[in-house]
């Protein structure tokens, strides 16, 4: 089943003097367990498709389902509710709260959710494991490598149990062995956990790992393969 | 360029210096206001009294203040008063006849002083003849003794213009004598209690009850200019040893402590509210410094020297404290200049401060010299306010702070 | 809510030097706040009492519409069925009767206006504390012939203890009054007004002079404490006769006291405010740097589910805490320093003494330690530690994900 659908996406942007067409109709199915990278030049409309797809800005027309839900119908709480419950992110940086500490952090998404506090605890120790932290569960972030880090906000993105995980060019502030070591915990949890996990950037080391690459320009959806 | 780099960087974050900046012309405005505002009432009050009762100058036999006796006059008074009105810097003299009494009328008695004046001569002194609300100064009505009394005292033994009142006191020989009076004017001052206790009469009327011949007990100068007062003074002191010549300020020392405990306050005012702002500018000057650390190492690391940079530092506080400095001010001299040319009406208090001798309706007023003070008062804060955020700025190293984000 | 004040809290120390600025900003308002405050209130308190016992008590009794005339034709007769009446009303300490009227005081040579009291030597002196203001000479006896004199008074006609003076005056019903007085004792008030004018007789020997027998102009009383004046106001006027008698507290007996404090107040008040917003704007500054350097926190936080007003009561506890940190520090420094001054209280020398004398106040500097110093300080600055969050707080309630990441 699709966890994601997108309907003639479009969005364009007034700011300027010539309105921008940052995306042109985009028709996009994203289904369970994939591993998936939206690949383009800057300005292609990558990040826009994302923010859409996690609900963090509206289309100028076009719809975007998760699962059964039209989030493009959602509105204030309801959508931050939304997020909260089905989808986790990794950004490039400013990931995470910098005076709480890795365990802090993680717990905090739950907190959010109302969880009972043993749980949050019990989750947040398993999910550093998960990501190779579990001995830096008392540190701030600040104390912990940028790449330390994005395992971090990792570990984060899957406290809430998502749907699926957006990821930003979540690689993009990372030398070339953080990097890797942050692509095979993605991978690994998606071959494991069956997460799914789509993810923008325009670096080759990471598309080379993605198992479907969904190249963008100009706003369209170039070409869509899916390596065996 | 220098100072244009300081200009501009105080302007890369709008909100937080605006807010600075007028948090310090707020902090002007009200403290300049406010000490305007006293400072008119400390002067009203002064110019009040030296135009009502204590003059410019008072010449008085010397025993004559410990008790106001009848003896006590001042020998050869009159002609006194003659040569002191030719004195170049005198604008005119008066004599008067004073003495202690008691006021009474069918309803009440109250104790009084009375002067015994020359109606013409006392106008030149005195402006009561233009405090009377009813009835007029002396006029030629009333032949036989006509008195002026104060607006309290005549509610006080419920009388009004043309009634009689008696007038009892001691006279030269120490006997108790007493004489009717006809009320033909009743003045209100800005202090009531002065409106209680003085009442006037024609100086002829009082020595015929005091039994005496042209008495003269007080006389009083008004000078050309009020800065004179004091070498006049010492003039007239080396002139006239027998007898004791007081300046307005040793008349009633009061008033000059006052107006000396006004300056001191209104100064610890602006040095609180400089305190205050002080704070602000310290704290938005180290936001500047520290969200700017790797472009001021990058200047640094091209070749900005400390001098330059503490230059800078320095140079945009100053700009900041003088663009808040600048409107605060002139927004001061603006309201200043506004409220004094109707008067800001304090009646709420009205009799408050009538007892304290105050005028309820205030011009506010300020000095220039203070406008001054204040601006050179900014102009230190800002330099102090500075030196901690330079401080820091001057302890960083090109490479570290590069480094840092 | 453990973790959003513990957010908070790590939150403001994340720039400590800024925090202690604004902290030591807020610290210094409010020291100098309860300080001032401590010394305006304490100084009304000081003025009442000051004014009440040196002559009007808490409240007087007259024949109605003897304040707006004082003659002696506005007397009353003195009921002792009444004062019993009157003394047994709870928290009235004494109900002292007095007879007064103008006279002159006069010497072979010298005379002078002066405000003859005819009193209750013993119940007098428990209200006004007489008998301790006497500075030569002896007090009053129950049933004397002689006068007290103040000291200016007695300055200015040249007597001391042991002269004769003449009083002259106008009595009941426009009998002429006259006596002579032998001089027991000088006395001398704090204040040069009172100083000036008064003399002091038996209560029966004015009602002679004033051939008033048995008649009185007031009955003052005192209370236990001034917080109790409301309620013996109260008692009183459903005691007695309002017709016949007017009953006056201190306040509408000397109106001027009330307003010389409103006014004294209200310039100290204006003062405050304008220091507190000062401060507001430096707390306001703060609060805008604070939230300007996190906004891509921000917006990562409402990215991943965090509501805005979840955001938004984060930042208003931090501004709380700056607020409450410098609230409580400044009231530690300030309370203990406070409460020795207001059993030591500075006792001015010099000139500022003779200043303050001149106004008809004791020369010393009290300090009230009134509780709602110190809460109207604290509310104060929470207040405006309150207000300067509102724009942050509407920032924040504005913010969208998107674009607080780019910021």
């Amino acid at each position: 089943m699709a966890v994601i659908r997108t309907k003639d996406l479009k969005k364009t942007y007034n700011s300027s003097m010539v309105p921008v067409h940052a995306l042109n109709g985009i028709d996009l199915t994203i289904e369970k367990g994939e591993f998936t990278a939206l690949v383009g030049p800057s300005g292609s409309g990558k990040t826009t498709l994302l923010n859409l797809i996690g609900g963090l800005d509206q289309p100028t027309s076009g719809k975007v389902w998760v699962e059964e839900t039209e989030i493009t119908q959602l509105k204030g709480n309801d959508l931050i509710d939304f997020r909260l419950k089905s989808i986790g992110f990794v950004f490039q940086a400013y990931n995470l709260i910098p005076v709480l500490t890795a365990q802090e952090n993680i717990e905090f998404i739950m907190l959010l959710q109302k969880r009972p506090k043993k749980e949050r605890q019990q989750r947040a120790l398993e999910l550093l494991n998960a990501v190779g932290l579990k001995d830096r569960a008392h540190n701030r972030p600040g104390q912990l490598s940028g790449g330390q880090q994005q395992r971090v906000a990792v570990a984060r993105a899957l406290a809430a149990k998502p749907k699926f995980v957006l990821a930003d060019e979540p690689t993009a502030n990372l030398d070339s062995t953080s990097t890797a070591n942050l692509l095979d915990l993605m991978a690994e949890l998606n071959q494991q956990e069956k997460v799914t996990f789509i993810f923008s950037t325009h670096d080759q080391r990471v598309i080379d790992r993605a198992r479907r690459v969904v190249w963008l320009e100009d706003g369209r959806i170039l070409s869509d393969e899916t390596k065996m | 360029m220098l100072f244009l780099i300081a200009w501009r960087n105080i302007w890369r974050s709008k909100l937080r210096s605006l807010v600075i900046m007028f948090a310090i012309a707020l902090g002007l405005w009200g403290g300049l206001f406010v000490i305007a505002l006293s400072q008119g009432m400390v002067n009203q009050r002064m110019d009040a009294l030296i135009e009502t009762s204590i003059s410019h100058l008072q010449i008085h036999h010397p025993q004559f203040a410990d008790n106001q006796q009848v003896k006590w006059v001042i020998p050869k008074g009159q002609a006194l008063i003659d040569s002191l009105r030719r004195l170049p810097e005198v604008r005119a003299a008066a004599g008067r006849t004073v003495v202690m009494g008691m006021v009474s009328s069918a309803a009440a008695g109250s104790g009084v002083q009375i002067d015994g004046i020359i109606p013409a001569a006392e106008r030149q002194v005195s402006k009561i003849y233009e405090k009377i609300t009813e009835g007029a100064y002396f006029d030629e009505s009333v032949k036989r003794n006509p008195i002026l009394i104060g607006k309290k005292l005549a509610t006080k033994l419920k009388v009004n213009v043309r009634s009689k009142i008696i007038l009892t006191l001691q006279d030269r020989h120490g006997n108790i004598t007493a004489g009717a009076f006809r009320v033909v004017g009743i003045f209100e001052t800005i202090s009531s209690r002065f409106d209680e206790h003085q009442v006037y009469v024609r100086a002829e009327d009082l020595n015929h009850l005091l039994d005496t011949e042209n008495a003269i007990h007080e006389i009083a100068l008004i000078l050309h200019d009020v800065e004179a007062v004091d070498p006049v003074a010492t003039t007239l002191r080396t002139q006239l040893p027998a007898l004791k010549v007081e300046t307005w300020k040793e008349t009633a020392p009061e008033l000059d402590y006052i107006n000396e405990i006004m300056n001191q306050t209104s100064s610890i005012f602006m040095l609180i509210i400089l305190v205050a702002l002080a704070f602000g500018i310290i704290n938005t000057m180290l936001m500047a410094i520290l969200e700017r650390v790797r472009e001021l190492g990058m200047l640094m690391a091209v070749g900005m020297n400390k001098f330059r940079l503490f230059s800078m530092i320095l140079l945009e506080t100053l700009f900041l404290a003088a663009t808040g400095g600048i409107v605060g001010t002139l927004v001061s001299m603006g309201t200043v200049w506004l409220v004094a040319r109707t008067g800001i009406d304090l009646s709420v208090f009205a009799e408050g401060l009538r007892d304290f001798g105050y005028d309820t309706v205030i011009y506010p007023v300020l000095a220039p010299e203070f406008y001054l003070e204040v601006g050179l008062m900014v102009f230190i804060t800002a330099i102090l306010s500075a030196l901690y955020p330079a401080w820091k700025a001057l302890k960083l190293h090109p490479a570290e702070a590069i480094r840092t984000i | 809510m453990t973790m959003y004040l513990n957010l908070a809290w790590r939150n403001i120390w994340r720039n400590k030097r800024r925090t202690l600025i604004t902290i030591s900003s807020i610290f210094f308002a409010v020291l100098l706040a309860i300080f001032m405050r401590s010394m305006q209130l304490g100084s009304y308190n000081h003025m009442i009492k000051n004014v009440v016992t040196l002559n009007t008590g808490y409240a007087q009794i007259h024949a109605a519409g003897y304040w707006n005339d004082q003659t002696l034709e506005n007397t009353f007769e003195a009921d002792s069925t009444m004062i019993r009446t009157i003394s047994q009303i709870e928290h009235v300490t004494q109900v002292i009767p007095r007879l007064e009227s103008f006279a002159l005081a006069a010497t072979e040579e010298l005379t002078k206006g002066v405000i003859v009291i005819g009193v209750d030597p013993e119940k007098e002196d428990q209200l006004t504390g007489l008998k301790d203001r006497r500075i030569k000479g002896d007090y009053l006896q129950a049933n004397d012939n002689g006068v007290l004199v103040v000291s200016g008074l007695a300055e200015y006609l040249q007597v001391s203890v042991g002269d004769t003076l003449v009083l002259i005056g106008q009595g009941y019903h426009a009998m002429s009054a006259a006596g002579k007085y032998p001089i027991r004792g000088i006395i001398e008030f704090p204040t040069p007004e009172l100083n000036r004018q008064l003399v002091y007789l038996t209560l029966s020997e004015a009602q002679w002079f004033y051939s008033a027998p048995n008649r009185l102009t007031s009955l003052a009383l005192n209370i236990t404490d001034q917080k109790y004046l409301s309620e013996v106001m109260h008692t009183l006027r459903a005691t007695l006769d309002t017709a016949t008698y007017e009953i006056m507290d201190w306040s509408e007996l000397m109106p001027e006291i009330v307003q010389s404090i409103q006014l004294d107040n209200a310039g100290g008040l204006i003062m405050l405010w304008l220091l507190y917003l000062i401060i507001g704007f430096g707390i306001f500054n703060t609060l805008v740097m604070m939230i300007a350097e996190r906004m891509r926190e921000f917006g990562v936080l409402v990215a991943v589910g965090m509501r805005q007003k979840q955001l938004v009561g984060v930042i208003l506890i931090e501004s709380i805490f700056l607020a409450w940190i410098g609230v409580t520090a400044g009231m530690i420094t300030g309370i203990p320093m406070l409460i020795y001054m207001h059993y030591h209280p500075i006792h001015l020398t010099g000139e500022a003494a003779e200043a303050v004398a001149s106004y008809g106040m004791e020369p010393v500097l009290p300090f009230s330690v009134e509780p709602g110093i110190f809460f109207a300080q604290a509310g104060a600055v929470l207040l405006l530690a309150g207000l300067a969050a509102i724009y942050p707080v509407v920032r924040l309630l504005r913010l969208r994900a998107v674009d607080a990441m780019r910021y």
